[in-house]
């Protein structure tokens, strides 16, 4: 895998520091900058993990239609509140109720066609000029060529196929059970919305409104899983109490539950399971005698042809049936803090515009890495793969472009600086035997020798602003420029532990628009195991258009105080993570004299 | 191997364009279309091309083989296929980058996907009605349902290219004319 740059979102823990890289909660703090955002208000990233989001429009990708949130909701998404926690995933889709479908053999999108003229019956084709093609009419898919009569379903007209399907689907044993369960909690949904009026669930735990209604949704939710998951033949005994009282509030959803158990009759389903051996209800032997029969295997139809149904299907290709597409959802994020909008998409469905976009690539630097080794290697690899044909060289490419045990390599960091104003920046890698670890592991913690040892420039460094033309450069040769520039020399006298060797290695290297590339080192020890991967923190001076602000900073983003610099210059603080990927174990016969 | 002789038999009704690459013993049949930077290369034995038939740009069609190759009518090669296949019959679709191997006889209403690789070890035939596709070029067999109106339109698209290609590339002939 290609070494990697992740930028850390604080939202996961209270500290602002990153968790050490080793440990895998490392993986959910950082993530790719395109991923992130910035919240200007708080002066913070944000992440996915973090945002609150909200659909603003669902739409068909196919015929882009519009559908109001408001009648995706008012069907089906009441009864989407009871069970969006369990696994009948398809109660919980969208589907473009138009003339859209899906092919079911290949997911192709289908379209409608007329069927042809009659035959002439001669044997050779007639092609008449300009064949109008007539009733009935069927849908067929452009990809795979298959077609819906070959499953028994055409239409009058051309239009209102939605409707024209209906009756098939709402005969679907899916729905007749929806329709059921629907029934079913329909007086109960009454009741506890007239209950939770009258707050009987809010006075019975003190706290917020917000908290109640939680709550409220929450037995609500154990209700409708303890009635669905009765008693089904074949599966384990479920168990709601089991795992709700992991939860927290034991006892107020304790009580909830017995008071829901006196409400609510018991569900029972629309077919017995155990009695439902019909060819396509999922039967045993029927489908047992069906495959008994099987004379090719294109006759049953494909796992992945089925599993998009929630309810057991027939294995038979010639029922399957064409699909709804589904739609898709355009969403607004907030940032979870001071809840300001941090992305924003344009209403309209062909739009691919955002009226906000706040996006943490326009506002921190851009970082890439490299291994010049490794590239070096690549690209020779690539030319003798021109030069000769065989795949003989594909074997000895991996040594050259890893990372041996017990040797040393130069790294390069690229830095892209989004802003209209130069940025001045500094790297911190952080130390990795710092202990982080609790007391008690302490000891051995410390005994071990780090891995690994990075050496970055730790004096600041300039990255110049960007200017719109600057994107029309190529940038072919950004890397391999090192040599001979004196911004290396300047870069490694600054070195605070500076050994004299690395002058050429660790430094700024290069700078060009609004890049600039600076040079690391990483001595790996010789029983190193595991990747190259550690933290560092980046911090950037940047003129502010604003006044400045009293630095009282909230555990937000981690902002550093500013010295004697003029008022207008602010400091903003990030972690990253950045991994140079797998160390490779050194042979023992080598490592053994060593030793 | 002896060298190839060129001859090309090029029926007054194809339109073959100048910039085509042709070698060997070949003969285009009436309504042909064979578009600009397409490729027939007949190295062993001769191709025949039937009526009707649209060769788009950066097409292949080699014969390998010492027996002809015969191509029958109104099949569609599309941009960037390979076809090497010894016979081929009518109202076939080999789509855009899909390449068929020298052990596959196509019979007539076959689709080939677009990327299809269909390189068999053993010698093999499809059936009338075999549709290629996807990524794994799985294969199923079509109804047939359409295939009146997909012809029709297949002789719309070359009745449109024989009006238009000539007006902007220069046309090859056959020898004699
Ligand atoms: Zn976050
Ligand atoms: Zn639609
Ligand atoms: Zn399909
Ligand atoms: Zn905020």
């Amino acid at each position: 895998m290609a070494p990697s740059v992740h930028y850390h979102c604080p939202c996961l823990s209270n500290s602002t520091t990153p968790p050490p890289p080793h440990l895998p909660s490392s993986s959910y703090s950082f993530h790719p900058l395109h991923t992130l955002f910035f919240c200007e208000e708080c002066d913070a990233v944000r992440c996915n993990r973090c945002v609150s989001v909200e659909v603003s429009t669902y739409y068909c990708p196919n015929c882009l239609f519009e559908v109001p949130s408001a009648s995706v909701r008012a069907e089906k998404n009441r009864f989407y509140l009871f069970v969006h926690k369990m696994p009948c995933n398809v109660l919980t889709r969208r589907r473009c109720a138009r003339n859209c479908f899906m092919c079911p053999n290949c997911r192709n999108t289908l379209s409608v066609v007329p069927s042809d003229p009659p035959e002439s019956g001669d044997g050779r084709l007639a092609v008449p000029i300009s064949t109008v093609g007539e009733p009935p009419f069927f849908l067929y898919c452009n990809h795979c060529r298959w077609d819906s009569a070959e499953v028994g379903i055409t239409f009058e007209k051309p239009t209102g196929l939605a409707a024209q399907l209906q009756k098939f689907e709402d005969s679907a044993p899916d729905s007749l059970e929806f329709e059921r369960l629907k029934d079913h909690f329909e007086p109960f949904i009454r009741a506890s919305s007239l209950s939770s009026s009258t707050t009987s669930h809010a006075v019975a735990h003190p706290s917020s409104a917000a908290h109640s209604h939680h709550l409220h949704s929450n037995s609500i939710t154990a209700a409708a899983s303890a009635a669905l998951a009765r008693d089904i033949p074949g599966v384990g005994k479920y168990n709601p109490l089991a795992r709700s009282t992991s939860s927290r509030g034991i006892g107020v959803s304790g009580r909830d539950r017995s008071v829901n158990k006196d409400e609510m009759a018991e569900y029972r389903s629309r077919v017995e399971i155990a009695k439902a051996s019909v060819v396509g209800t999922g039967g045993g032997d029927a489908d047992v005698e069906f495959m008994r029969h099987l004379e090719n295997v294109s006759e049953v139809a494909s796992l992945d042809q089925r599993w998009e149904n929630s309810w057991v299907t027939s294995l038979q290709t010639s029922d399957l049936k064409p699909l709804r597409i589904p739609l898709h959802s355009k969403r607004s994020k907030r940032c979870p803090a001071c809840t300001h909008i941090l992305i924003k998409p344009e209403q309209k469905a062909q739009s691919v515009r955002y009226k906000i976009k706040l996006v943490a690539a326009n506002y921190l630097p851009a970082i890439t890495v490299a291994l010049p080794h490794a590239q070096k290697a690549l690209t020779e690899a690539a030319k003798r793969t021109l030069g000769k044909s065989t795949s003989a060289v594909e074997d000895d490419k991996t040594p050259a472009t890893g990372m041996v045990a017990g040797k040393t390599y130069p790294f390069h960091l690229a830095l892209t600086n989004p802003l209209y104003d130069p940025i001045q920046v500094r790297l911190s890698p952080q130390r990795l035997n710092i202990s982080t670890a609790p007391s008690k592991d302490g000891p051995p913690e410390k005994a071990r020798r780090p891995p690994f040892v990075i050496s970055l420039p730790t004096s600041t460094f300039p990255i110049a602003a960007f200017a719109e033309a600057w994107e029309y450069d190529d940038d072919e040769d950004m890397f391999g420029v090192e040599e001979g520039d004196d911004f290396g020399i300047r870069g490694g006298a600054r070195e605070k532990d500076g050994r004299s060797t690395r002058s050429k290695t660790v430094g700024v290297l290069e700078k060009r628009a609004n890049v600039t590339i600076v040079g690391g080192e990483v001595v790996i020890g010789k029983e190193a195991q595991g990747n190259v991967k550690f933290n560092t923190l980046v911090s950037y001076t940047y003129r502010s258009d604003d006044p400045a602000p009293s630095e009282s900073n909230d555990g937000d983003g981690p902002s550093i105080p500013q010295g004697n610099k003029p008022p207008e210059v602010k400091t903003f603080a990030f972690y990253t993570v950045i991994d140079l990927g797998p160390i490779i174990p050194r042979e023992d016969s080598k490592s053994v004299p060593d030793v | 191997m002896p060298p190839i002789r060129d001859k090309f038999t090029i029926h007054s009704k194809a339109v073959v364009c100048q910039d085509v690459e042709l070698k060997g013993d070949i003969t285009i049949g009436s309504g042909t279309i064979v578009h600009p930077k397409a490729t027939i290369f007949a190295i062993a034995g001769p191709i025949v091309i039937g009526m009707g038939c649209i060769i788009e740009e950066g097409a292949i069609i080699v014969n390998r083989r010492k027996e002809v190759m015969r191509i029958g009518d109104d099949n569609l090669f599309e941009i960037g296929c390979r076809v090497e296949c010894p016979s081929v019959g009518n109202f076939n679709t080999i789509s855009t980058r899909a390449r068929v191997h020298h052990t596959v006889r196509i019979s007539s209403f076959c689709v080939i996907g677009a990327g299809c690789l269909l390189v068999p070890t053993e010698d093999e035939v499809l059936e009338d009605y075999t549709v290629i596709y996807g990524p794994a070029a799985e294969k199923r067999v079509w109804s047939g349902r359409g295939k009146v109106q997909e012809a029709d339109l297949r002789r719309k698209h070359a009745e449109y290219l024989k009006e238009m290609l000539p007006k902007f590339n220069r046309l090859r002939r056959g020898e004699g004319t």
